[in-house]
């Protein structure tokens, strides 16, 4: 009967145009604009190009500062901020009237750099340009120490060194914030139309009462929905990594070396499809109490949304901790273990107590929703308006 | 066939308690039809879904075909079809017949019996043209005609409508009236609600008039008439009213 009952919903469901926009089209459209975004974002700079205004009389020496770079456009205007304040340059540089002579003659000049730190060029520009004159800098007192005999090394005593704990590429953490948030949203809006429509929604069409005055139990009923609804969600989730990876891997060159997971790459890709599905079983369960307390569709949906925004939080408490510090309760708070967990797998890491904690945690949680749905659903205050 | 015995129903609406039906007592034998009567509000649905076990009476006891409506739900959903007013309970995007099929499963029907029962009801309602086609598009007769034959999939012994008839033309009024006449004479229990006094005097053996959750006649047509002193349905259930009200006042 279970079966039956599975199948009818399901059938029922993908002959909604809206759940299948949902479930299909939404993450598609939604993984390749960020996919894109993400790409162009953690793009190294190098084929980015920039405009610097510089004063008319921006001396001939000062110039081979910049010689080395290549995308950097000096732009001569008589007045550089006017210039930059106008839109036609991402920053400006103002040196000194007299910079050139002042320094050769070890007096103190001064070069003011003017830029938008609120906008991604203007900032990238910025940091180059202070870069240069750093490099320009210490060529001079180099060159002032060595003309007095005097070693380097005394101004530079020691030298530093930055290594990474993890040998993955750093924008492996920008994708182990953006997969989970998508899949999360996804599974979420891919599965909260047919939650809506599969309690509330018959509520509303009178369906509902029909389907009680069979003598299918309750609990039937009650499961076969939410496994719809979980399965639902599963196929968004599921569709959801398939567009990542496959835009991932065909489509992008910065991204795909973000996750070049070796070896153990199928095994990844299984677990986060495991991950997945614990995920969407998780949501519907909570879709199905919003459901079962909605009298309409509207009201469910209302209820709905809150839920869907949960996703939120776990990105913003994950965003500042790293790779090396989630712990046991980073795995076992629902929601926060999906994301916890996906970010240890684009990192390539495989933690099986950490995946056991993260299903029991999920599997608790689901058992207890089940109950609370279950008790409402057998009162009458719920199943009829 | 079905005994209701002193059955109270009260709803809780927020602090207060809303009393829907109080102490209504009546039975139906096998083979009639019986027009429950009652302004808006009166209780006719209430008592209809409490037959159906959808509801739970809050006092007093209901017995369907000997089984009580609560210690065995399972064995009066069996023996009866429901068909509430208004929403026909319709899934839009499923064909006819996939609505008929889904039903006749949730009633255990083997595919067999399933096909038999859809050729012969598709039959009874000319429902043959557009039974693989999809709910959502059909006109309300047409839904009508469907949500009946969902009522009727499993051959049910008793048999509940609650205004069948609301909003129907007169069409489609007059296939329900055929129909009834029809489940009669296969000896079908009836009970349907209705606010149309025609329809009553033309199919029902005897009513059930209910003012303000209580029963304020429960007999035959033709005693009615006989105590009325009036053939006139309509102004019998007025009178009735009027002396209910009247004795609400007092």
């Amino acid at each position: 009967m279970l079966l039956k009952i599975y199948l009818k919903e399901i059938k029922d469901c993908f002959r909604d145009r809206r759940t299948l926009l949902l479930t299909v089209l939404l993450p598609v459209i939604m993984m390749t604009g960020l996919t894109f975004f993400y790409e162009k974002l953690v793009s190294d700079g190098e084929e980015e190009s920039y405009k610097l205004a510089v004063n008319e009389e921006f001396d001939r020496e000062v110039e081979d500062i910049f010689s080395g770079f290549k995308n950097i456009e000096l732009v001569k205007t008589a007045n550089p901020e006017e210039t930059l304040q106008e839109g036609k340059v991402q920053a400006a540089l103002i040196l000194g009237p007299n910079f050139t002579s002042d320094i050769e003659n070890g007096e103190k000049a001064t070069a003011t750099i003017i830029g938008d730190s609120f906008g991604q060029k203007s900032s990238n520009l910025k940091n180059i340009v202070q870069n240069a004159l750093g490099v320009y800098e210490k060529s001079i007192i180099s060159e002032r120490l060595e003309a007095k005999g005097t070693n380097r090394n005394l101004v530079e005593p020691f030298t530093i060194e930055q290594k990474e704990i993890s040998d993955q590429n750093p924008n492996a953490n920008l994708l182990a914030m953006l997969i989970p948030l998508i899949l999360a949203i996804a599974i979420g809006v891919g599965s909260s139309p047919a939650a809506s429509d599969l309690f509330a929604g018959e509520k509303e069409k009178k369906t509902m009462e029909a389907l009680l005055i069979t003598p299918v139990k309750r609990s039937t009923l009650l499961f076969s929905k939410w496994l719809t609804i979980a399965t639902i969600g599963s196929v968004t989730g599921m569709i959801t990594l398939l567009v990542v990876a496959l835009e991932i891997n065909l489509l992008t060159e910065n991204l795909k070396k973000a996750v070049s997971f070796g070896d153990n790459a199928i095994v990844i890709v299984v677990l986060s499809v495991l991950v997945s599905i614990i995920y969407a079983m998780f949501t519907a369960s909570l879709l199905m109490l919003t459901s079962i307390i909605g009298k309409t569709v509207k009201e469910s949906q209302s209820y709905s949304t809150p839920v869907m925004m949960l996703a939120m939080f776990p990105t913003m408490i994950l965003s500042s901790i790293g790779i090396n510090e989630l712990s046991f309760q980073h795995f076992a708070v629902p929601i926060l273990n999906l994301f916890s967990l996906l970010k240890e797998l684009v990192f390539g890491i495989i933690d099986y107590e950490h995946i056991l904690i993260t299903i029991a945690s999920n599997l608790i949680s689901m058992i207890i929703l089940f109950i609370i749905g279950r008790i409402l659903f057998l009162k009458d205050k719920w199943v009829m308006n | 066939m079905i005994e209701i015995h002193e059955v109270t129903k009260k709803f809780q609406d927020k602090k207060k308690f809303i009393t829907a039906l109080k102490h209504v007592s009546f039975s139906v034998m096998e083979g009639q039809v019986v027009g429950l009567l009652g302004e808006n509000g009166a209780g006719k649905t209430t008592l209809l879904r409490t037959m159906a076990t959808l509801l739970t009476p809050t006092e007093g006891a209901i017995t369907v075909a000997g089984y009580d409506t609560i210690k065995n739900a399972n064995e009066v959903k069996k023996r009866i079809g429901v068909l509430f007013g208004g929403e026909t309970g319709l899934y839009d995007r499923l064909t006819a017949r996939e609505n008929l099929e889904y039903f006749a499963a949730l009633y255990g029907l083997s595919k067999h019996e399933t096909k038999v029962r859809i050729d012969d009801l598709s039959r009874m309602f000319g429902m043959r043209d557009y039974l693989n086609r999809k709910v959502g598009g059909f006109s309300k007769g047409m839904r009508q005609k469907v949500a009946i034959a969902r009522t009727l999939i499993h051959n049910p012994e008793i048999i509940l409508f609650d205004e069948p008839t609301t909003g129907l033309d007169i069409t489609s009024s007059n296939v329900f009236r055929q129909l009834v006449h029809q489940l009669k004479r296969e000896g079908k229990t009836i009970i349907f609600s209705s606010h149309i006094m025609e329809e009553v005097t033309l199919l029902c053996d005897s009513v059930a008039m209910m003012h303000k959750g209580e029963l304020v006649y429960h007999g035959n047509l033709e005693s009615l008439y006989q105590s009325e002193g009036s053939r006139d349905l309509n102004y019998i259930f007025m009178s009735k009213l009027v002396r209910g009200n009247e004795h609400y006042a007092s």
